[in-house]
């Protein structure tokens, strides 16, 4: 791994193992947010939402930081914890960023939303920026590969493009069912947003691992 | 390939809309039918049983009225209950404010305001019902539904503003048939439905929405004058008022409990001279009736339970004693009206009634005379089964069955639809013979005659019910040859748009206008597109998705910015390479984000649709704040808008003094507004004064004719620069192809004309919603005039990288969230009728029609005339190598193609999915309206598509006409040129047809412009000098008593029309404007009974029938 960081790649690659590793231990940590909503305060998120959604970014916040830290790229020029710094910093400017997209596209503005917004977009920041300010920093080019042409290259470019456009995705079909008039609890700005966000984001998970894997058989045969 | 000529496709085009036309017309005429009816009217044979050989008439429907009237009580075996009948019509009144609901009482203040009417209601003098009306709940229809007993097609909203007398059989019909003498009060409608009809009446016009009180007075002053007569039978009062205050201010505005303590005395002084008089004159009824209740904030229309909650209250039955806490719960139709007043009056019911009688006002008549009128009704019911069911004969189920004395009755009836009915009515038939040949013998029982009456409810509810469905009855061929004629359209038109979008592409190709890095990037924003056609056809199939359909725009349009967004960053260039390309990156970066945020804020502008619309919203927020405020954005919004478009038209700025004249003319309009807003807009008052209608004319025809004048004279005078000629063989070369554009200078030319027409059109219409729109409305006119202005200007720097036809169906998408903006939606409430009659004299239907258009439409036809300005910006990319046709098809192409392709696809969709949905519970409430909706915003389509093409098509032929005459000149001087002289012919022959054409534009032009100045002017003449010479004194005479308005300006005083030799009053259109006087005193009056405040109304009734506008504006 040490040599394939002095090659050209200036990124360290990574392994499907890897890969698998850090979705796993991002999707075990959704889950363990959730389970201690539900166990311990006894709130999901249709009876509690911003305290159920403060509860999973809380508990997802340090795994995603500290796990995708080790990914940086040019880990000679930057520290580990400058990476993580970079991840702390980027979590409030990405939910601002996610809450601005959400209220352009229609999230209701006001007073009583407002905890609800704001902890949705922190966990979304969890989901898209994070990672990604993480492992790339201020490289511009990086961020316009990742997000504006969603060109992955590298095997940590799938780890961070797809499950950020999974979330973005989801986020964007959980929000059809909200003008339907099911009278359901669950139609309220932002619960089934978020349903439709950790769903995406669990699947393209699944996404990325399956095509860093399918990456890395490919590339085997070629170093052969 | 085969290239397509620019004429070809233009037939094929047009060819395309008309077959899409006819198309929609047809599926229109036979899905919302006429309703299916009886000819004729009810005589002496409905109180026969409906036989079977069905031939027997009695042909002596000409009896002289009172013979008639005897012969109906003799064949009806019911002794008269009544001789007489008031119809109380109180328009808007929901039967919750009188009975309350669900087992509640009305609210306190409501219970409070009618004292009279609930002590009625408690001692069971009186028994109401909530009387469901069906949709559409306009004032129209419902009265037909109530005398008449029918349901209306749904299509009879549209006749709700062009009332036509009613042809079909009804109980006024029926009354005037035994010789009754009719009076009328109230509303003009029935002087619509019924001409000629009433000895006396005085109709009060609903056209003028804000006046609450005087159009009551109006109907109340009649009142001592005819109860004290006895020379009528029928007396129908129709109040407005109580519709009006929830139009202004809803259920619970203030002006409510006076206005239903206003109706509590009506009803008292009716009872009580019932009651002084009953001997005399014989037993008179009161029916206290309204024809629709109202919805949280006062509108009707739909079929929500407020809307449809009417009231039906029968007071003076006699014998009657209700129990007074099932009142709340006593449910009825609206259509049951009918047959239960021609029963207890004694008139045949009519012929198409399917409404059933209601039982408890029967309860003062005899076991037997109950049981006769069960009967009539459905043999009536019967009548109209077997009209409407081709198989319906009985004959086989044979009266024998119970011949032998023991019936085989309470059969179960389930077999086919006939048959149930047959077997369901024989049934009745049955147990009531029986039961009568057992009252002979003496031996009847309760039980018998229970039974007999429940079999006859069980046939009629079951008729009512199937008939009233079956108004839905639908033309299949009709409807299939239309929707064909639709997806044909539809085929033709995406055909064509393919067609184009491939020419294109070849030729920039052919131009290598796409590098290769470009040629790579998804197609993110064109896939997205697509998609989004995609899931408006498939959320049009839910309804809740239709209610709330403008949900579903703005997010598609903000999506859709987030994508252009997302490539505008892709385009910008490396940071490494800062070229000056960055600059203009950053500026579409900008645009998009100030689309985004106007978007946002118009989204919240109004809380629209059905589920939601309580929540609060912009609109809301700024009316509660008060009228300063509302008055200040929209002056600020008017301002601004007049700033944006100047600084918009000096954008162009190669052109001076072209952008002199024209900024100018519109300069002056748009001051015009300016001064309207701040004189008239302040109340609702003002808003509908004399003056303010003549202000409005005005501006009517200044912005008409500075605009067609704008459109037609520009191409005429926008200076084309000649370049150097080159050799002479590009002059003979220009002569094979009429008017060459080889030369750049042309096109410049035509882009500059383009710009300011579209320009033009652009800022007049704004300037025109400005003024009728609401003002509320003012700020999202500003905001949409900002997106069209800022998405122009991204399209324009973003060159080539999005195609033409993505940027069209943004711009489409603007237009429809931007609909929904402006707080309309798709359930017909919504549509602003008052300010369909801004600048409008006198009732016209054509008028207020086309203003209540333009005013629902404002948004999407906004965009439509930007596309004007978007052909000029993006539309002469190419330039080389193309002969005059093509440039004007790929000018035109896109901008024309592609609305009308989105169009046909929406539209095509939306019908088939009405189709299916027939059966819908909410076929009539949500889908139907709706569909009328796709229809309108159709025909908006192909107004701005009509006028785009044509501004297109002429501007370019006036420039190119222009140019070679140019060439022309040019030769002449350049003598040392020998020009062939077959050339000099084609010349002249050009010349002098390019001369006819400038001048018959100019006539054109200056005819319109003038017309309309003169009408603007005789508008202004016409004001002091109308009414003098048919009723000089009038004025003076009838206005100066008028204590409580000291300043009354005799400079506008109102147009007479129609006056003198009229039996009647005269009729005033508007009143002359009483500033602010009852403004200030009315509106904090919630507790003083209104007709106090205006004490010298009694002077004025005498001479004149409506004064409008005394209302109080709106209050909240």
């Amino acid at each position: 791994m040490v040599k394939a960081s002095t090659t050209e790649n200036p990124s360290q690659s990574v392994s499907p193992m890897q890969t698998f590793f850090i979705h796993l231990i991002c999707g075990v940590g959704l889950a363990v947010g959730l389970w201690v909503a539900h166990n311990f305060y006894s709130i999901s998120l249709i009876s509690n939402p911003s305290r159920t959604l403060r509860l999973i970014w809380v508990t997802m916040c340090p795994l995603v930081i500290l796990f995708y830290s080790c990914f940086r790229k040019n880990p000679e020029k930057c520290s580990y914890l400058k990476a993580v710094i970079r991840g702390v910093l980027a979590l409030p400017i990405g939910a601002l960023v996610n809450a601005l997209g959400a209220i352009a596209l229609g999230a209701p503005v006001g007073i009583q939303y407002f905890p609800k917004t704001v902890n949705w977009s922190l966990l979304m920041s969890l989901f898209t920026f994070v990672p990604a300010a993480s492992v790339f920093g201020s490289s511009w080019e990086d961020w316009r590969r990742i997000f504006a042409h969603t060109k992955p290259n590298a095997s940590v470019d799938y780890m961070i493009c797809l499950p950020a456009h999974g979330a973005v995705i989801g986020a964007w079909f959980g929000a059809w069912p909200m003008p339907l008039d099911w009278e359901r609890p669950w139609q309220e700005w932002p619960i089934c947003v978020s349903y439709g966000a950790m769903a995406g984001y669990l699947i393209t998970m699944v996404l990325s691992f399956v095509l860093v894997l399918a990456r890395g058989r490919q590339q085997h045969p070629k170093a052969d | 390939m085969s290239q397509m000529t620019c004429k070809s496709l233009a037939i094929i085009t047009l060819a395309g809309v008309i077959i899409q036309m006819i198309g929609l017309s047809l599926f229109v005429w036979g899905f919302f039918p006429v309703k299916p009816a009886l000819t004729g009217v009810s005589g002496p044979e409905s109180y026969r049983a409906p036989a079977f050989d069905s031939d027997e008439n009695y042909g002596n429907i000409s009896l002289p009225p009172h013979q008639l009237r005897s012969l109906y009580q003799d064949l009806s075996g019911i002794p008269p209950s009544f001789d007489r009948l008031i119809l109380l019509v109180i328009d808007g009144l929901p039967a919750e404010f009188v009975l309350g609901k669900d087992g509640n009482p009305p609210r306190k203040a409501f219970m409070e305001a009618m004292p009279y009417t609930q002590s009625l209601l408690a001692n069971g003098m009186a028994i109401g019902y909530h009387a469901k009306a069906a949709p559409p709940t306009v004032t129209m229809p419902r009265l037909k539904a109530m005398v008449s007993g029918a349901i209306g097609g749904f299509l009879d909203v549209a006749f709700n503003f062009n009332t036509q007398a009613m042809a079909d059989d009804n109980l006024l019909g029926q009354f005037s048939s035994i010789g009754w003498k009719m009076v009328m009060h109230g509303d003009d409608t029935w002087l619509k439905l019924f001409p000629g009809l009433f000895t006396r009446h005085d109709g009060v016009s609903s056209f003028f929405v804000k006046d609450t009180i005087q159009v009551d007075q109006n109907v109340s002053r009649h009142l001592v004058d005819e109860l004290s007569r006895d020379d009528w039978n029928l007396l129908i009062l129709h109040y407005l008022g109580l519709d009006h205050v929830g139009h202004i201010g809803g259920r619970s505005s203030l002006l409510m409990a006076p206005k239903l303590a206003e109706m509590d005395e009506v009803v008292k002084m009716i009872h009580t001279s019932i009651l002084t008089r009953e001997n005399d004159q014989g037993w008179t009824l009161l029916v206290v009736v309204s024809d629709h209740g109202m919805t949280e904030n006062g509108n009707h229309g739909g079929s929500s339970f407020e809307e449809a909650d009417s009231l039906a209250l029968f007071v003076g039955l006699r014998g009657h004693v209700s129990d007074y806490k099932s009142a709340t719960q006593n449910t009825a139709q609206q259509v049951d009206i009918a047959p239960t007043l021609a029963l207890l009056l004694g008139v045949p019911i009519p012929k198409n009634n399917v409404g059933v009688l209601i039982d408890e006002t029967f309860d003062q008549l005899k076991d037997d005379h109950q049981l006769r009128a069960l009967e009539l009704n459905s043999w009536q019911l019967f009548r109209l089964l077997d009209a409407q069911i081709s198989c319906l004969s009985c004959a086989n189920i044979s009266l024998n069955d119970f011949s032998d004395g023991q019936p085989s009755v309470t059969t179960e009836c389930n077999d086919s639809l006939e048959k149930m009915f047959c077997c369901l009515y024989m049934n009745a038939a049955v147990l009531h013979s029986t039961w009568k040949s057992k009252k002979v013998s003496q031996s009847s029982s309760w039980e018998d005659y229970n039974s007999t009456v429940i079999a006859y409810h069980k046939f009629l509810k079951t008729a009512s019910e199937w008939l009233s469905s079956r108004a839905t009855d639908k033309p299949v061929d009709l409807l299939a040859f239309g929707v064909t004629a639709m997806l044909l359209s539809c085929l033709v038109l995406l055909s064509l748009t393919l067609h184009m979008g491939r020419e294109i592409n070849l030729i920039e190709k052919l131009h290598h206008y796409h590098s290769n890095n470009d040629m790579q990037m998804c197609f993110l924003d064109e896939i997205f597109v697509l998609g989004v056609i995609l899931i408006l056809v498939i959320s049009m199939a839910s309804s809740s998705m239709v209610e709330e359909e403008h949900y579903i725009w703005h997010f598609m349009s903000s999506t859709l910015f987030l994508i252009l967004l997302r490539k505008t960053v892709q385009l910008l260039p490396a940071q490494n390479s800062l070229s000056k390309g960055t600059k203009n990156f950053k500026f579409q970066m900008c645009s998009v984000f100030v689309l985004l945020i106007s978007g946002r804020i118009l989204r919240g502008c109004h809380q629209g649709g059905v589920n939601w619309t309580h929540l609060p919203d912009i609109s809301k927020w700024l009316e509660n704040s008060g009228g300063v405020h509302v008055k200040t954005v929209q002056l600020v919004s008017g301002v601004s808008v007049v700033i944006l478009g100047f600084c918009f038209l000096s954008l162009l700025s190669s052109k001076k003094n072209v952008i002199l004249v024209v900024g100018f003319n519109f300069l002056v309009s748009g001051l015009l507004v300016l001064v309207h807003i701040v004189k008239y807009q302040e109340n609702a008052f003002a808003r509908s004064s004399y003056g303010a209608t003549i202000s409005a004319q005005m501006i009517y025809a200044v912005l008409g004719s500075t605009t067609v004048g704008t459109a037609v004279l520009l191409p005429w005078f926008m200076p084309i620069q000649i370049s150097k000629v080159g050799s002479s063989r590009d002059i003979y070369s220009s002569i094979s192809v009429p008017s060459d554009v080889k030369d750049k200078s042309l096109l410049m030319a035509l882009k500059d004309s383009l710009y300011v027409i579209g320009w033009a059109y652009i800022f007049s219409w704004c300037l025109l919603q400005l003024l009728l729109q609401q003002p509320i409305n003012a700020m999202p006119i500003l905001l949409l005039l900002v997106q069209i202005l800022t998405s122009l200007l991204h399209f324009s720097y973003s060159g080539l990288h999005h195609k033409e036809w993505v940027e069209i169906s943004t711009l489409y998408f603007l237009g429809m969230a931007g609909h929904f903006a402006l707080g309309n939606s798709n359930s017909l409430a919504t549509i602003d009728v008052a300010g369909a009659f801004i600048g409008i004299s006198s009732h016209s239907t054509l008028l207020s029609g086309v203003l209540m258009l333009i005013i629902t439409y404002a948004s999407p036809l906004l965009v439509l005339f930007a596309l004007v300005v978007y052909m000029s910006v993006k539309g002469c990319l190419v330039t080389q190598n193309v002969n005059s046709g093509h440039l004007l098809q790929t000018m035109l192409g896109f901008p024309c193609l592609v609305p009308l392709t989105l169009n046909s696809i929406l539209l095509t969709a939306y019908t088939i999915v009405l189709l299916l949905m027939r059966n819908h519970l909410f076929v009539w409430s949500v889908f139907s309206p709706k569909y009328l909706y796709v229809c309108a915003t159709s025909v908006c389509i192909y107004i701005g598509i009509f006028v785009v093409a044509a501004t297109g098509t002429y501007t370019y032929l006036v420039l190119g006409k222009r140019k070679i005459m140019q060439y022309i000149e040019l030769l002449q001087k350049n003598q040392e040129l020998v020009v062939p002289a077959a050339f000099h012919r084609i010349s002249f022959k050009n010349m002098a047809a390019l001369k006819h054409c400038f001048l018959l534009s100019m006539i054109v032009a200056f005819s319109l412009s003038s017309f309309q100045m003169s009408m603007a002017a005789r508008n202004l003449l016409q004001a002091p000098a109308g009414p003098l010479p048919t009723l000089p004194p009038m004025p003076k005479v009838a206005l100066p008593p008028m204590p409580s308005i000291p300043t009354l300006p005799q400079a506008t005083l109102p147009p007479l029309p129609t006056l003198p030799n009229q039996p009647t009053l005269p009729k005033l259109p508007t009143l002359p404007p009483m500033p602010a006087a009852p403004k200030v005193t009315l509106p904090p009056l919630p507790s003083n009974p209104i007709p106090t405040t205006i004490p010298s109304i009694p002077n004025i009734p005498s001479t004149i029938p409506t004064i409008p506008f005394l209302s109080p504006p709106p209050s909240n």
